[in-house]
């Protein structure tokens, strides 16, 4: 998805990409990232939390207007209440 | 807490499962296209990679590999109206509240605000992971879905992947 963006912003559209991978992103480098250090599949949250989640969308959107240069990575901060790993098979 | 070494991860959990070595793409730049309207102007879209689809549509498959699905949905879309499926990561909160993972309710709370101009008319599920086939995303559904998003006069795109 990273790669989409990369492409979508030559074609003159503006994205952001809000991601729960770190090192994932660091590789791909899409053109701004908000780096969230939730769970995959809760990059906005809880479920529930909607301040949380209209937080981090807004604060993603703002990325658009503040990255100061392409592969910009801003970390959002937020502590996941428990520790987490990957969870590949939790649900399908 | 620390933040997951997903590319160790993922390069374990592949391979135990007899898959090739995956081939990260590495980039040392990055485009970057600059926005000359305000925000309270932009028409804004959804992506999410996450195997989401809307009850009426086939499930996308949870263990897929270069599957180049993208599915529009409707701005107006019921909340409620998702199905997930996808085997590399829990979704189950997702299942319960979508804007998890693609946050229309947020965005259109936006729009309604006058935060953001307006919500595009299409919203987007699609590029799920394991693509290995990239020259087809950098030639073909890339493309495609930008030519999508520019009829659709989007502005800005949050990409969010799961």
């Amino acid at each position: 998805m990273g790669l989409v963006c990369r492409l979508l912003e030559e074609r003159g559209i503006a994205t952001v990409y809000v991601a729960t991978g770190r090192d994932l992103t660091m590789l791909v480098k899409p053109p701004r990232a908000l780096f969230v250090n939730h769970p995959m599949g809760n990059n906005f949250g809880p479920a529930g939390d909607v301040e949380m989640q209209a937080d981090i969308l807004r604060t993603a959107l703002a990325l658009i207007y503040s990255a100061e240069q392409g592969g910009d990575l801003v970390d959002y901060p937020s502590d996941w209440p428990e520790t987490f790993r990957f969870a590949p098979g939790a649900s399908a | 807490m620390e933040s997951i070494k997903y590319v160790d991860a993922l390069n374990d959990y592949y391979g135990a499962m007899g898959n090739p070595p995956y081939r990260w793409t590495i980039n040392e730049t990055a485009p970057l296209h600059r926005l000359d309207k305000p925000l309270s102007e932009c028409v804004v879209s959804l992506l999410t990679s996450g195997g989401v689809s809307q009850c009426s549509m086939p499930a996308f498959d949870p263990d897929a590999r270069n599957d180049h699905r993208l599915d529009a949905i409707d701005r107006g879309v019921d909340a409620a109206d998702f199905q997930i499926h996808d085997s590399y990561y829990d979704h189950r909160d997702a299942d319960r509240d979508i804007n998890c993972i693609l946050p229309l309710e947020r965005l259109r709370e936006m729009a309604d605000s006058g935060e953001i101009g307006k919500v595009a008319d299409r919203l987007w599920s699609g590029f799920m992971g394991r693509i290995y086939n990239r020259t087809k995303v950098l030639e073909e559904t890339g493309p495609a879905f930008a030519d999508a998003l520019q009829e659709d006069e989007v502005d800005l795109l949050v990409a969010v992947p799961s």
